[in-house]
């Protein structure tokens, strides 16, 4: 059973990924920014981690910086979902840690076809 | 919902997930962001802007911009993609933050407002945004506004713009016309162009889609380097390839343009802990290399074998929901609660409050429910009175607690109703700003009291009287700055909405400093349509006049709203409500009007009191003093008012004998009380029987169950099962001043 961390600050996304994933049947535990990320992890280990990018109080890529240095998430995978796939942006997310990226939009097969590998 | 079918949701179909349940939540958040936008850009200071504002700010566009794109509604996608960019470039300080900026992404808020609306049903004609559009992107290049930007008007056909194809090629682009609440297929390509030996031209390409309505959005995936002289860009359209190579074409060779399937992009940094192996590159999604958990590295996934049933496969492969399957099963519920996701409660978790969504049907159900129970332990603790305490204490301790319960959770419920009036006063900065500008005058707005808490339901009724009034000082009562300056008047009018509490009633008071009201001008206009009015009317009887029918100002109101809404119609609706309107003004200086409304009275404090055989309720918040009066204390001032001294003062006295005509009693009591009350900033003393005592009452509302009565505000069910009238204190005073 794997379960998942799902990260963003607008609720209809979230409520999208999170329904994406149970339907596949995998455990979904959502959080509203990164700080409320962090708080969650204290506390669990997740298979995954998927989170968007901007947020407030806390962004993806802080979310993953800070994730990588405890011990539980050296090697979880963390996807960061963004709006834009420039260069730039998916070398903040390679710096900062991150296992890989995916654009928003995205239709609901797609995501799990990458979850897909990267948890098996 | 209108059954809307986007390319998204045709492909989440085909995994079982209709993405129409989440579009609900999805509007709701969208007018939150869109309200949360719009107040920043009121409030933020264009000279000293915070990083953490313009960063807000970029957010709540980005957000909405991030839902609408997936879930298909392209027309709200492509604008908010634009105000985007813009406000990245704010917030990177990259461009200076203007005023025509706020005044242009407040107007995209507005136009959002719309689209959104349609996408919901609600029906009119599609928001053309090309204007808006236009003003945007010139101004993300440091531009001005192209064209001038109208209020609300709709923009004519053509279009000032730069594109230079032919017309009747955009109208054969076929693409969804701005704001079809069926948004066509959503594609995201790459698109690459070149070599060029100039890598600029790729830019004209890029101009087409800030200048062809709907044609989609553009960015660059390569930050504008290309070593190869091979520009990057992304794109995201609902037109199809031979469109699209049409267009740019006028540009650029048709050999140096490729479109590429997006279809949503991923990636994975290749040896990124647990990404994947590197396979085939794909443009839409990556895995880093070495980064942990990358799929295909030693660290990969932590060594958790995937069971021969992983319920992923099943999902990706259809619709698969196999019985036994204990994890699918177990997700069974969870859709079947978000797709009945309508009025019922349900969690939304913003992270500063904890917040449910309750129907109000549900909330009135529930005090209707409370008020029942206030009549039932009001009859308990009558009969139980009767009964030996001695004998009964342990009934009568229990009593004791119900009364304490019954109050408590009556307190309770009655605040769930109740929000604060910020709630009506946030309408108002937008709207001073848009109407002062309209005018060209400067007004200050301020707020007082915004804390204070008002029942719901009167928020909705009071809105539109209140809007009118601030309308009408805005228009008519502020002048403008010059000629504010010749009276030596500071340029910019100050313009204060204030509410308070004060006793049972809720004030809201509309003040300006403008020019107030002349006596002269109005005594005139009153003659000329025939209502007496002798030069010995008082100053407060003169500015009542305002609200004659049919005394509307004359010259109308240019303002978009329209309601056409005149101060009869504004004093009618107060009263409606069980309000009253004062006005008070010295010309010159400027004007008050002072709107008083009953708090929610399903559930008041009251004094009972006798006259006769029957019994009256006094509103308790009123009832300043009483005492016992002989009759000779009470003196008759000019043949038929009569007067009481208190501490050297005299008061006007009423009689509720003589004003309800009660009959006498068999057994008048020797002396008569005399019960203090005040309202309206006025006192009266009432003359009645006997004073019986303070409780609970259920109001009910008369007018609604007999017809309305002078002088009483509603009825109630007593303890022992009589009704009682509860008395219209404010209507009272009002008497005792003719």
């Amino acid at each position: 059973m794997h379960t998942i961390l799902a990260v963003d600050d607008s609720a209809s996304m979230r409520q999208m990924v999170s329904f994406t994933l149970k339907s596949a049947g995998y455990t979904v535990v959502e959080a509203v920014d990164g700080q409320d990320a962090l708080e969650k992890s204290v506390s669990r280990d997740f298979d995954l981690v998927i989170t968007d990018q901007n947020m407030p109080r806390m962004d993806g890529i802080s979310l993953t910086r800070k994730l990588r240095e405890s011990p539980h998430f050296k090697n979880t995978p963390i996807l960061i979902l963004t709006t834009e796939s420039s260069d730039e942006m998916k070398q903040s997310g390679r710096s900062a840690g991150a296992t890989g990226w995916m654009v928003k939009p995205f239709d609901p097969t797609k995501l799990l076809e990458v979850i897909k590998k990267v948890t098996r | 919902m209108s059954n809307m079918n986007t390319d998204n949701n045709t492909a989440s179909a085909a995994a079982g997930i209709d993405l129409t349940q989440f579009y609900q939540v999805f509007f709701e958040e969208a007018a939150e962001n869109l309200d949360s936008m719009e107040q920043q850009l009121l409030n933020i200071d264009i000279t000293s802007a915070s990083d953490e504002d313009l960063n807000s700010i970029f957010r709540c566009a980005h957000s909405v911009k991030g839902g609408a794109a997936t879930f298909g509604f392209t027309d709200v996608a492509e604008l908010t993609h634009q105000m985007e960019t813009l406000l990245d470039k704010l917030r990177r300080r990259e461009l200076q933050a203007t005023v025509a900026m706020v005044d242009v992404l407040l107007q995209a808020d507005d136009a959002l407002r719309a689209q959104l609306a349609r996408h919901q049903g609600a029906g009119g004609d599609p928001v053309d945004t090309t204007n808006l559009l236009a003003s945007i992107r010139a101004m993300q290049g440091g531009g001005v506004a192209k064209v001038a930007v109208a209020a609300t008007t709709v923009a004519p056909a053509t279009v000032a713009v730069e594109s230079r194809a032919p017309a009747e090629l955009i109208s054969d682009l076929g693409t969804s016309p701005n704001g079809d609440s069926k948004p066509a297929a959503l594609r995201v390509l790459e698109l690459r162009v070149g070599p060029l030996n100039d890598v600029k031209d790729a830019d004209n390409l890029v101009d087409l889609f800030g200048e062809i309505v709907d044609l989609g959005s553009i960015e660059p995936l390569d930050a504008g380097q290309a070593s190869d002289g091979i520009r990057r860009f992304k794109i995201v359209t609902t037109s199809c390839d031979s469109e699209l190579m049409d267009l740019f074409t006028f540009h650029v060779a048709r050999e140096q343009v490729k479109l590429l399937e997006m279809t949503a992009g991923f990636g994975f940094h290749d040896g990124a802990p647990g990404a994947p192996a590197p396979s085939e590159p794909e443009p839409t999604y990556g895995f880093f290399d070495d980064a942990p958990g990358a799929p295909g590295t030693a660290h990969a996934a932590a060594g958790k074998p995937a069971g021969s049933t992983h319920p992923a496969d099943a999902a990706t492969a259809a619709t698969a929901t196999t019985a036994s399957n204990p994890t699918l099963s177990a997700s069974a519920p969870a859709s079947a609660e978000a797709k009945g996701a309508a009025p019922a409660a349900k969690a939304a978790a913003p992270i500063e409050s904890a917040t449910l969504r309750v129907s109000i049907e549900k909330v009135d159900q529930l005090i209707h429910l409370v008020g029942e129970l206030v009549i039932t332990q009001a009859m308990l603790a009558q009969n139980s009175q009767k009964l030996d305490p001695a004998l009964y204490q342990q009934l009568a301790a229990g009593m004791a607690d119900l009364e304490r319960n019954t109050r408590d959770l009556q307190e309770s419920v009655m605040s769930i109703r109740m929000i604060p009036m910020s709630m009506v006063f946030s309408r108002f900065p937008r709207m001073l700003r848009d109407l002062a500008a309209k005018l060209s005058k400067q007004v200050n707005f301020v707020t007082v009291g915004d804390a204070t808490e008002l029942d719901k339901g009167l928020v909705e009724k009071i809105t539109d009287p209140l809007t009118h009034l601030v309308r009408n000082s805005c228009d008519h009562g502020i002048e403008t700055p010059a000629e504010r300056v010749a009276k030596g008047k500071s340029e910019t009018g100050t313009l204060t909405l204030s509410a308070s509490h004060q006793g049972g009633t809720i004030v809201i008071e509309v003040r300006d400093d403008g020019k107030g009201l002349s006596r002269d001008k109005l005594l005139s206009k009153a003659r000329e349509r025939g209502i007496d009015a002798p030069d010995s009317m008082s100053d407060t009887d003169v500015w009542s006049l305002i609200f004659a029918p049919g005394f509307s100002t004359a010259d109308v109101v240019t303002d978009v709203s329209g309601r056409g809404v005149g101060m009869d119609v504004v004093k009618k609706n107060i009263t409606a409500l069980g309000g009253t309107v004062e006005i008070d003004s010295a010309e010159g200086y400027g004007m008050s009007v002072k709107v008083r409304l009953p708090l929610t009275l399903a559930i008041m404090d009251g004094m009972s009191v006798a006259v006769g055989d029957e019994c009256y309720i006094l509103p308790l918040a009123s009832v300043v003093e009483s005492f016992q009066v002989q009759p000779g204390l009470i003196k008759t001032v000019g043949g038929t008012g009569r007067v009481v001294e208190v501490r050297s003062e005299f008061m006007p006295v009423i009689d509720l004998e003589e004003v309800f005509h009660v009959p006498k009693s068999d057994t008048p009591p020797a002396t008569r009380i005399m019960v203090v009350v005040e309202a309206d900033g006025g006192q009266v003393a009432l003359l009645v029987d006997e004073l019986l005592g303070q409780q609970q009452v259920v109001v009910k509302n008369l007018e609604a169950n007999y017809r309305r009565v002078p002088d009483v505000s509603g009825a109630t069910i007593m303890g022992d099962g009589r009704v009682a009238l509860i008395l219209d204190v404010s209507s009272l005073v009002r008497h005792s001043r003719h």
